[in-house]
């Protein structure tokens, strides 16, 4: 479902000397497989997750995510294939504020390759799935965090996307509430054959699933001219 | 959830800046509306009621002063002249129509205004009858009168009533009242929509009585002959048509150089004033509007940058979640064009509701009758390039949007 292959990545300059380079010799994951990412700030998890979603491009490298070459794809072409193929869950939920809980689902189901009928059905269902069949008509700042992140989920499940990925979903959020999301992520990608690519700082959480890919090093300062190779 | 319900809602979120923007759209397209409007109305207005007339004879004096005292009741008339002049002219066979005006007293500032029966024969350019009595008949007495419709409704006098008319031609507390000659109304006339509205017509005859009067009074105290020869009395004005607007210049200088009198033709004389003194007016109003409708735009620029400022994040989700960089500047774009298209639609009814309000005292001022909500072309070819400002200025934000690239706005925090 997921393949990396020899992948790196300029993300500027750390001096005049050097380069902020992200380099991921290879990295696969099957369909329906779950992988947690974890390490520390800044080493990288959060870079592969968006070389994936296609929010980055590869400066080389190979990434194919569902079949697709993404080095081959238009932005346009990308942005659909991210619509179509990923759903994505954020640390701190990235609701739109004016919106309710349905319209912010529905929402998601608008635009690009989504675009589908019964947008509002569908909304509603996911909805109810994830727990807040009576909180469909909340506005944001109405919902707790716990269920701000509910709707987030419920968003990045609603256009059927077979690879969900969550950028520290549980890293704001108390921890009985943490577990809760997290067994709820676990949930949708097991019971719907997802791939799940979820980062974590929890090693608790990352310890409950079978496969941890540690990032650590996939950043580094990169000699331009002279000096010496570092870590970032 | 279409493109416009999501802008609408985005427009709502906000909706003291939104208000703010819309009101300063508004205000600026009122004012161009109010202007363009105001100087097409009283254009149409001032050139109608003057191309009823092709000439006005008058004493000596200015010819625009005598076209506004005769034509429009506003100013005072120039001087008299003999009434044989009147007779002259009416036997001119080049002259279609002729009636002379008797100028000198009011009722509560309205003229009255002494002529004959044969005024009321004045044909439409079309030749039909111009004024038509809307009640009553034309009077048959001396001392009988009709109304202009405006006179009626605002003096509350009908048919029957008897007032006394004061001396000079505007209402001055302490005005000198011929209480020995009562007039009688015996008719209305239907609206015109002319300064003739504000008028009372009365018979040539009542007003050279009543002024004999007053002079055989003065004569008699300081001891003077009197006019009383009816080849010696004078009237304020003549109103002439003729058989063909063309010989109004031939007329005018004929009449001009064989008596001691000047013809005005009224629309040469309102033309001029309008580009001579009301048209700087316009002129720089309109730049003042411009002014104002270009700060608006320029408020919808700002505000929809500062919108999209704001939103950086916003865009970044739906770009995660797949939408299409043109969907989302659509989107950015469509809230923009709806703000414009707000501004404009108040505006619109601001400054033509603003005309609407306003034309009620012009027209009791000055009797000339304003269509409030007529739009001229002008204002029209105005509001489509407001409109166009309106999406420029959405553009940019839009523009910017689309060029955003979403992972460097996506880990905003909330």
């Amino acid at each position: 479902m997921i393949r990396l292959h020899d992948v790196s990545l300029c993300l500027g300059n750390a001096s005049r000397t050097s380069a902020v380079q992200f380099h991921l010799p290879a990295f696969e994951v099957a369909a329906g497989e779950t992988v947690v990412l974890t390490g520390p700030s800044g080493c990288g998890k959060s870079t592969l997750l968006n070389l994936v979603a296609s929010l980055r491009r590869a400066d080389a490298g190979e990434v194919t995510v569902a079949n697709v070459d993404l080095a081959t794809l238009s932005p346009a072409q990308l942005d659909r294939h991210r619509g179509t193929h990923c759903g994505m869950v954020l640390q701190t939920f990235h609701l739109l504020a004016p919106f309710t809980a349905i319209e912010n689902v529905t929402i998601g189901l608008r635009f690009g390759a989504r675009k589908r009928d019964n947008t509002r059905r569908r909304a509603d269902e996911v909805l109810r799935r994830v727990g807040l069949g009576d909180r469909l008509h909340a506005r944001p700042h109405q919902l707790s965090v716990g269920e701000r992140q509910r709707v987030a989920i419920a968003r990045a499940i609603a256009g059927g996307a077979p690879i969900l990925l969550a950028d520290e979903p549980t890293g704001s959020l108390d921890p009985d509430t943490g577990r809760e999301i997290f067994a709820l992520l676990q949930e949708v990608a097991t019971e719907d054959g997802r791939t799940l690519l979820m980062v974590t700082h929890d090693p608790a959480l990352a310890a409950e699933l079978p496969r941890r890919l540690d990032c650590t090093g996939l950043i580094r300062s990169t000699i331009i001219a002279g000096g010496r190779d570092t870590n970032a | 959830m279409s493109f416009l319900a999501m802008a609408w809602r985005y427009l709502k979120f906000r909706r003291l800046v939104t208000f703010l923007t819309v009101v300063g759209i508004a205000l600026g397209v009122a004012l161009v509306c109010a202007v363009l409007a105001l100087r097409h109305e009283s254009e149409r207005a001032l050139s109608r009621e003057a191309g009823l007339y092709d000439l006005v004879v008058g004493g000596k004096g200015s010819p625009l002063q005598l076209v506004l005292a005769s034509v429009y009741h506003l100013d005072s008339p120039t001087g008299n002249l003999p009434y044989t002049d009147y007779g002259k002219l009416r036997r001119d066979p080049r002259v279609l129509w002729a009636a002379p005006m008797g100028l000198g007293d009011n009722y509560a500032g309205y003229r009255i205004v002494g002529t004959d029966a044969h005024f009321f024969d004045l044909p439409d350019r079309n030749g039909k009858p111009f004024f038509r009595l809307a009640r009553g008949h034309i009077f048959e007495d001396r001392f009988e009168v009709f109304l202009g419709s405006h006179v009626a409704a605002a003096s509350g006098l009908d048919i029957g009533d008897t007032f006394f008319g004061t001396h000079g031609l505007v209402d001055v507390p302490g005005g000198e009242v011929h209480r020995d000659f009562p007039y009688e109304v015996s008719g209305v006339l239907a609206p015109t929509s002319t300064a003739q509205d504000r008028a009372i017509f009365g018979t040539l005859a009542s007003v050279w009585e009543i002024h004999e009067t007053e002079d055989r009074l003065h004569s008699a105290i300081q001891g003077t002959a009197l006019l009383s020869d009816e080849e010696e009395r004078e009237v304020t004005s003549i109103l002439a048509r003729l058989k063909t607007p063309g010989l109004r210049l031939w007329m005018a200088d004929e009449i001009r150089k064989r008596s001691d009198c000047i013809a005005a033709i009224p629309i040469n004389e309102i033309l001029r004033f309008q580009r001579g003194v009301i048209g700087p007016v316009q002129r720089a109003l309109l730049a003042v509007a411009a002014a104002v409708v270009l700060v608006a735009c320029l408020t919808v620029l700002t505000t929809l940058h500062q919108a999209a400022e704001r939103r950086r994040r916003d865009v970044a989700i739906l770009r995660s979640l797949g939408a299409l960089r043109s969907e989302v500047a659509a989107l950015v774009f469509t809230e923009g064009v709806l703000l414009t298209g707000a501004g404009i639609a108040f505006g619109l009814l601001l400054g033509h509701g603003g005309l609407a309000l306003a034309s009620i005292p012009i027209r009791d001022a000055t009797g000339l009758v304003l269509h409030p909500w007529h739009m001229p072309k002008a204002e029209g070819i105005a509001l489509g390039v407001m409109a166009l400002c309106g999406a420029a200025a959405s553009l940019f934000p839009a523009i910017s949007s689309y060029r955003r690239t979403p992972i460097d706005d996506l880990h905003l925090t909330d």
